[in-house]
């Protein structure tokens, strides 16, 4: 091809390219010569950048040079196809807007038959964002053949592509074309290819949205029946994945005739890869079809995939109980759903166990006080005692929404235990989780019964070994005091920190003036400069330099919340002495601070 | 904000810098480097870590058990890069905060911050593939060049990559060491980053290549003339994170955790306060969710 090279140019920004552009006198900076360049790298990056080629070109050698150009060159790299198929989804504009939008399908047509499954896929976004701008007109005369062409391409790769194109096509195709486009697309579902039908599957909901009632009821059911019986797992997923999709599409009626009977056949499909998909897809299906047949025909199907033999499937079962519950009715909850939730409790499987968990303190309020007394409290109470902590973490998170229901005396007592258990436990993570619960539990509980068996635990925190956990624990006393309020902050959680601030290692010394920093917006002035402040300008007399550097960030953090004599007389002044520390970061943080102190006086 | 704190916040992120950013870093970094002695002097408090071999993710995890630096002092003994999938996040990451707080962090050389070592072991690959070129590769091995090749803390503990060498005796025959060169393939340089400690009766031959074996005398030896009550290295894969050898005269630490992603060790820190109570941590490789994908090739700065 003849395009003009063009020599290197420092393209930091593009506007200054931009500004070139109109230059005649400047040969336009682009590397078309590196399309075509040995170095898959460089032809790389010049793809990436095709779109300011395109822009120095102009529209039309765009599309008479360049679009002509990419066409035959597609046997590249699939890393180079795969950015020009996704430049080439947004070029509308560089070929000279829709009216000429017709032009990228070729280059793209040709990267959908491509051996490398992402870069089809790209090419098959990058047509479906073209065809959604093309009018109406354009779509027949050049989106719909190429739909025929891929449809009935010798190769796989083709027919694959096809099929994620018909919902672009179909709302604008005339009925002769219409019944083309679906006659084409059943071919695909029985298509000898697993590939080919795998991919029918999983389009099939998209194009049913387009499909006109009639033929939903009667051609696209049938494709979908056909998915449903494929001998390969692989095709029975995908078509499970659309059951949703495709019962919102139909009337409850035709949906419970249709649909519901292929999930129930589903829900004991040989595939337990297939039942899982069931069990995550079921409670959207039961919304799809209403509460009614829900009721009549799919709680049985629930309940096997409760009781499954895989535990995979049982935890993807497990994770649903709660919605469950809300959608049927309470006895039918009570008396078909609740005895598995009893056998889930100790189910072998720590991932059920943890799955229901993470869901069973929903069902309070939908059983009621009574029935939640006598049957979820055992439950609670043994999954609280589990030995995997992720078990009893995910019951603590959800607290709240059983003490709305019975109170949350029932629980107390096997509560602390785990708590504690909890706060030592060995893996660090497992400690900062429950500490970032504990001002949720704190509310739950109320103040009492918080002072009496949680304060200690939340002070020894403080002092945990690992940083985290230390950092975490100051934060934690800060929302202890928000929730609790100042007053109470002052009795119970000031005098205790400050205590520690004698504690001859460095790193815990740290955490406390830490926690200052985070406590005195929330104590207010008085408190902030009567007790704490003292604490923090004694620290600056610290042998270690990481305290001192510290101890001026946390002044700095300070001076917001005291009164502005209280930084002249006092901030100030210690921070004046440690900006001449001999210690280069103390200076730095002191001269810092200080900087603020200005600040802090010209507003 | 300045360029340099932007830069270790981008490289907390794993996100690594541009090349011309590395090559003003590592120009920095020579500048404090060259200052440094072949023993250099920490001061507690401090804490010691071991290999890290381009774990980035694991390193972060470091961070998270020990505290941010320049919160905690640090001492990291060597074998920054290599092995991992992040040696190159990692060591500058490392060497940015060594440029930013030159006191609160302090860097010694390990047998893997070598030009040929880390031909085979991944770094210079690594180098090519996120940049295009082996430009950083040449500018980070040039600075290992400066990295000082011991530390003495407190004039009590002597810490070093690998161990001890028959040609050096005292801590100022080290300082007479004209370190600014590749690891040699012998010598005391290449001793010092190559030795392993072993029970066994004076020197020995190592398995290694390079180096030597050595045995508690010879510990209880260098350690009684040097007045130091212990040495602590790195350099061999220790299951428990951390080992004692020769009735506590010497310890390994090691902090690649899930050594290679796949060892199932444990690693560990020492912290030391400033009395130097000594107190291991204990920590596991980051879990699934807590690392990053790796991260996208930057666009060379050549091209628009």
């Amino acid at each position: 091809m003849d395009l003009t090279i063009i020599k290197l140019y420092d393209q930091e920004d593009e506007q200054k390219i931009m500004s070139v552009v109109d230059e005649p006198l400047y040969p336009i900076a682009i590397l078309i010569d590196e399309l075509k360049n040995d170095d898959i790298q460089l032809r790389l990056n010049s793809i990436r950048r095709l779109s300011t080629i395109a822009r120095a070109l102009g529209e039309e050698r765009t599309r008479k040079e360049l679009i002509p150009f990419l066409s035959e060159n597609n046997d590249d790299d699939d890393e180079v196809l795969l950015a020009m198929a996704e430049e080439l989804g947004g070029f509308i504009l560089y070929v000279g807007g829709i009216d000429y939008a017709h032009v990228l399908l070729p280059p793209l047509e040709t990267l959908c038959t491509v051996e490398e499954t992402v870069v089809r896929e790209k090419a098959v976004e990058s047509l479906c964002k073209i065809g959604t701008q093309m009018r109406q007109n354009a779509l027949v005369e050049w989106f719909i053949p190429l739909i025929k062409r891929l449809g009935a391409g010798e190769w796989f790769t083709a027919r694959v592509s096809a099929c994620g194109l018909f919902h672009i096509a179909y709302p604008s195709a005339p009925d002769h074309l219409r019944a083309e486009l679906r006659a084409v697309y059943k071919q695909l579902c029985h298509d000898d290819m697993p590939m080919v039908r795998r991919s029918a599957a999983s389009n099939l909901g998209k194009f049913a949205a387009t499909v006109e009632p009639a033929y939903l009821k009667t051609e696209i059911m049938s494709f979908f029946i056909h998915l449903t019986k494929d001998v390969q797992d692989s095709v029975r997923i995908l078509a499970v994945e659309g059951c949703a999709a495709l019962g919102r599409l139909l009337e409850p009626q035709d949906c419970v005739a249709n649909i519901v009977n292929v999930i129930i056949e589903f829900a004991q499909d040989k595939s337990w890869r297939v039942r899982y998909m069931v069990a995550n897809q079921l409670y959207d299906l039961c919304e799809a079809v209403g509460p009614e047949p829900t009721r009549e025909e799919l709680v049985a199907a629930y309940v096997r995939l409760l009781r499954d033999n895989e535990a995979e499937v049982r935890t993807a079962a497990a994770g649903k109980v709660t919605n469950f519950c809300k959608i049927v009715s309470l006895p039918l909850a009570v008396h078909s759903i609740l005895p598995c939730v009893k056998e889930l409790a100790s189910d072998s499987s720590q991932h059920v166990r943890s799955a229901l968990a993470s869901v069973i303190m929903g069902m309070a309020p939908i059983l009621g006080k009574e029935a939640t007394i006598e049957q979820l409290l055992p439950i609670f109470l043994a999954l609280l005692k589990d030995e995997f902590p992720d078990v009893r973490l995910n019951i603590i998170s959800k607290l709240d929404q059983v003490n709305q229901v019975i109170g949350i005396d029932l629980l107390s007592q096997s509560l602390l235990p785990a708590i504690v258990e909890l706060a030592e436990d060995k893996h660090w993570r497992v400690r900062l989780a429950i500490i970032e619960y504990i001002p949720l539990l704190a509310s739950q509980l109320g103040v009492a019964f918080f002072d009496e068996k949680l304060g200690a635990l939340c002070m020894q925190w403080l002092g945990d070994q690992v940083f985290s956990i230390r950092e975490a624990a100051a934060n934690n006393l800060k929302r202890l005091a928000e929730e609790f309020g100042p007053e109470w902050a002052r009795q119970h959680i000031v005098n205790q920190v400050l205590e520690k601030i004698n504690n001859g290692h460095y790193l815990y010394r740290m955490t406390i003036l830490n926690a200052i920093s985070l406590l005195a917006p929330v104590m207010g002035a008085d408190v902030t400069k009567e007790i704490m402040l003292p604490v923090v300008i004694n620290a600056a007399k610290d042998r270690v330099p990481n305290i001192k550097f510290n101890v001026a960030k946390v002044l700095q953090s300070l001076i917001p919340v005291v009164d502005s004599d209280v930084v002249d007389k006092i901030i100030r002044p210690c921070l004046g002495e440690l900006s001449e520390d001999p210690d280069v970061d103390v200076r730095y943080f002191a001269a810092q601070a200080l900087q603020s102190c200005d600040q802090n006086m010209s507003t | 904000m300045s360029d340099l704190d932007r830069q270790i916040e981008q490289l907390r992120r794993c996100e690594p810098l541009k090349e011309s950013e590395v090559k003003a870093l590592c120009l920095k970094a020579m500048e404090i480097l060259v200052e440094e002695s072949n023993v250099q002097r920490v001061d507690a408090p401090v804490t010691i870590c071991g290999d890290i071999h381009g774990q980035f993710y694991d390193m972060k995890e470091l961070f998270k058990v020990g505290g941010e630096c320049p919160q905690t002092n640090y001492l990291f003994l060597g074998d920054f890069v290599d092995r991992g999938y992040y040696s190159v996040e990692t060591f500058l990451l490392l060497l940015a905060l060594k440029v930013r707080y030159p006191d609160r962090i302090t860097l010694i050389r390990g047998n893997h911050e070598s030009r040929q070592i880390t031909q085979v072991y991944g770094f210079y690959d690594e180098c090519l593939r996120k940049y295009g070129s082996v430009n950083v590769w040449r500018y980070c091995t040039d600075i290992f060049d400066y990295l000082s090749l011991s530390a003495l803390i407190e004039n009590r503990i002597f810490n070093v990559h690998g161990g001890l060498s028959p040609n050096i005796n005292t801590l100022d025959e080290i300082r007479t060491i004209d370190r600014k060169q590749e690891v040699p393939h012998e010598g005391a340089m290449c001793d010092l980053l190559w030795s392993d400690p072993e029970a066994i009766d004076g020197w020995g031959l190592s398995p290694r290549g390079a180096g030597y074996l050595f045995g508690g005398s010879i510990v209880t030896q260098f350690n009684h003339t040097n007045k130091i009550e212990l040495i602590c290295r790195a350099h061999q894969l220790v299951m428990e994170g951390y080992k004692w050898m020769f009735n506590n005269q010497i310890v390994t630490v090691w902090s690649a955790p899930n050594y290679c992603y796949r060892c199932g060790n444990v690693a560990a820190i020492l912290e030391l306060d400033e009395h130097l109570t000594k107190r291991f941590r204990v920590f596991e490789a980051a879990p699934q969710e807590a690392r990053g994908f790796p991260s996208k090739k930057p666009a060379p700065d050549y091209f628009l």
